[in-house]
């Protein structure tokens, strides 16, 4: 957890990686230096062919849609053809739609609640699993449920919990004399029944993150902060967060990956209505694409929104790399 | 357990709390221990609400129906007789185990590279892993799907796993590099010095101490391919290819929803994931990713 100095850091990462196979210990120490290159570079090529098949898939599915995409966000094309060619004429145009703005508005509404609330969620839920608890794993188990269950599912069940007259949210509403509520209908409704589907569907996802980041720190830190006399707030603040403090930033960049491309949770639910309240910016690609047959502009949205979680996401991802927070 | 004595008796100094932390140990920890169960409980309840919603609707008969017996199959035995679950339940099977072996063979000695090696080559395919993990997956699959239809991959169920197994394979890799940290390298060391060459180190030593890491990568995988909605609807039209997901959608294009079948369907479709991680979740950790991913 100690911040320390980054020369300590660095001796503490060389300590860490031990014998590495293309490092300096190991096998061939005693060998000639010629065999041991020859064995290094032996070992190098092995080591490539083993992630060659992974980089292969890497580019397929990443490279060159990449450049694909690309040339179709300047041009005026269809799925079919490719059209001709028209500068930037599709991104001009799609900044200057209202609907652009909205969904942007509300991807970052939905990303931000979707990463800080089902941490908040995992969290509290994994802290509360480390203490002793009746059936632990049987509430474990019941608890990634919501991760587990296909989304069209779990997307259906909410869609039908909270818009059939009959069912649950709408009768509780008709109760509390809230009239009847047209939840999917209703722009701020649906953009908040969203969201919390959202929390929903990723706090296993964290609570597996963050168990898996508490059962690192030891009981014994607890016993020491406790013989001080720090509240069970103080101990979390205090020797908790700063323990978790690195799994934590690296979940957080995760879930703003998972959230900030997420289409079908959105899509399924709400199908980014009532008029395109809780249309997120890939939902608006895939619907200008499919929808509005405008593959250019559509490709264009997608291209901004890889190129917004690509870079927030590596910029954070090194930050979290090069810090100085060490568990 | 014994913070709340804790709390209250903090100001009176260290000593004292401690020595009445001991006294009252026994009963408060037995409260507690009660307590954090009902919590947990109500949390529980409360968050399997929508899934058990899922599976009363299935038992319960459609309003039309004339029977009025509280539960009934006659959802399950119409989704069964009259769609086309069998076909739908066999190309979700195809495709989520093909993705499953796919992802384990690339996955395996990838993760083994990234947990082992250390050169700037390394940390640069590293960086790449994660650069494609940020990418949505929507803006590869409008290319992949005119890629796909030029060499006749679309509307193909081998084709869609293909691209499953790329969508997973970044995730894959550092689950697997996270167990394979685990394993201390000095078992392939001793390996080495019997003759045993790197690539038949991992074949012989390592893969068979990580089957608790291929496991998680699997049941990953497994999920990723059967729950997967949006590259299914972009690749597949034609009704013989269709995976569940898609099967489930087509019971809204009718007029009015028969939500009793809607949800016999919903059922049969998290059957097997839920069975497998009944089954499995102990094997099952993602937490590890965290380390592999800016540990080191």
């Amino acid at each position: 957890m100690a911040v320390a100095a980054p020369s300590r850091i660095k001796a503490l990462n060389r300590a860490r990686r031990g014998v590495g196979l293309g490092g300096s210990g190991g096998v061939g120490r005693s060998d000639p230096p010629q065999r041991q290159r020859r064995i290094s570079a032996h070992r190098r090529w092995t080591m490539g062919l083993m992630v060659l098949p992974s980089v292969l898939m890497v580019v397929i599915i990443y490279a060159y849609p990449l450049f694909f995409s690309g040339s179709l966000s300047v041009h005026n094309g269809t799925l079919l053809n490719t059209g001709s060619f028209i500068g930037l004429d599709n991104f001009s145009a799609i900044f200057s739609q209202s609907a652009f703005w909205q969904a942007a508005n509300f991807t970052l509404i939905y990303t931000v609640v979707g990463v800080f609330g089902s941490w908040a969620v995992g969290l509290g839920l994994a802290i509360l699993l480390r203490h002793k608890v009746h059936a632990k794993n049987v509430f474990k188990a019941l608890l990634l449920l919501p991760w587990v269950v296909p989304v069209v599912v779990s997307a259906t069940s909410w869609q039908w919990l909270v818009s059939t007259p009959g069912s649950l949210l709408p009768s509780v509403a008709r109760d509390l004399g809230l009239g009847n509520l047209y939840v999917l209908t209703n722009p701020a409704l649906a953009k908040t029944v969203v969201c919390v589907y959202k929390v929903w569907l990723s706090f296993p996802f964290m609570m597996l993150m963050m168990s898996g980041a508490l059962a690192a720190v030891e009981e014994d830190v607890y016993e020491a902060a406790r013989v001080d006399g720090a509240t069970a707030w103080q101990q979390f603040k205090g020797v908790t967060l700063p323990l978790i403090l690195r799994p934590t930033y690296i979940s957080w960049v995760l879930m703003f990956i998972f959230c900030i491309g997420d289409f079908q949770s959105i899509y399924l639910l709400t199908g980014g209505g009532p008029i395109g309240a809780s249309t997120t910016l890939v939902v608006l690609s895939y619907q200008t694409v499919f929808g509005d047959f405008q593959t250019g502009q559509g490709v264009a949205i997608g291209l901004i929104v890889a190129l917004i979680s690509v870079v927030v996401a590596v910029f954070l991802f090194q930050r979290i790399k090069r810090s100085r927070i060490y568990l | 357990m014994s913070t709340v004595a804790t709390q209250a008796l903090g100001q009176t100094g260290t000593a004292v709390a401690s020595t009445s932390t001991a006294l009252q140990g026994p009963t408060k920890r037995k409260k507690g221990y009660w307590g954090y169960t009902a919590v947990l409980f109500v949390i529980t309840a409360v968050a399997l609400v929508p899934i058990g919603v899922t599976v009363w609707e299935a038992f319960t008969p459609q309003v039309s129906s004339t029977s009025h017996a509280t539960l009934t199959w006659a959802n399950f035995s119409y989704v069964f007789s009259q769609t086309g679950v069998f076909t739908w339940l066999r190309n979700s099977g195809i495709v989520a185990v093909t993705t499953m072996l796919l992802a384990i063979c690339v996955a395996c000695p990838a993760g083994y590279v990234l947990s082992r090696a250390r050169s700037k080559a390394i940390n640069g395919y590293a960086l790449l892993l994660f650069i494609g993990q940020s990418f949505p997956v929507i803006v590869s699959a409008i290319p992949l799907f005119i890629l796909f239809s030029k060499v006749n991959l679309d509307d193909n169920l081998i084709g869609v796993a293909i691209v499953y197994v790329c969508s997973s394979i970044s995730v894959a890799t550092w689950m697997m590099a996270a167990y394979i940290d685990t394993i201390p390298v000095s078992l392939e060391e001793s390996g080495w010095i019997d003759g045993c060459s790197l690539f038949g180190g991992f074949m012989r030593i390592v893969l068979r101490n990580c089957l608790p890491g291929i496991l998680s990568t699997a049941i990953f995988s497994f999920l990723i391919a059967w729950n997967d909605f949006l590259i299914a609807v972009v690749f597949l039209r034609s009704d013989s290819n269709f995976t569940l997901p898609l099967g489930l959608e087509t019971f809204f294009a009718e007029n009015t929803t028969q939500w009793g079948y809607v949800m016999a369907l919903s059922v049969i479709v998290m059957i097997p994931p839920v069975i497998i991680f009944s089954f499995l979740h102990k094997y099952f950790s993602i937490g590890g990713i965290s380390g592999a991913l800016g540990g080191h």
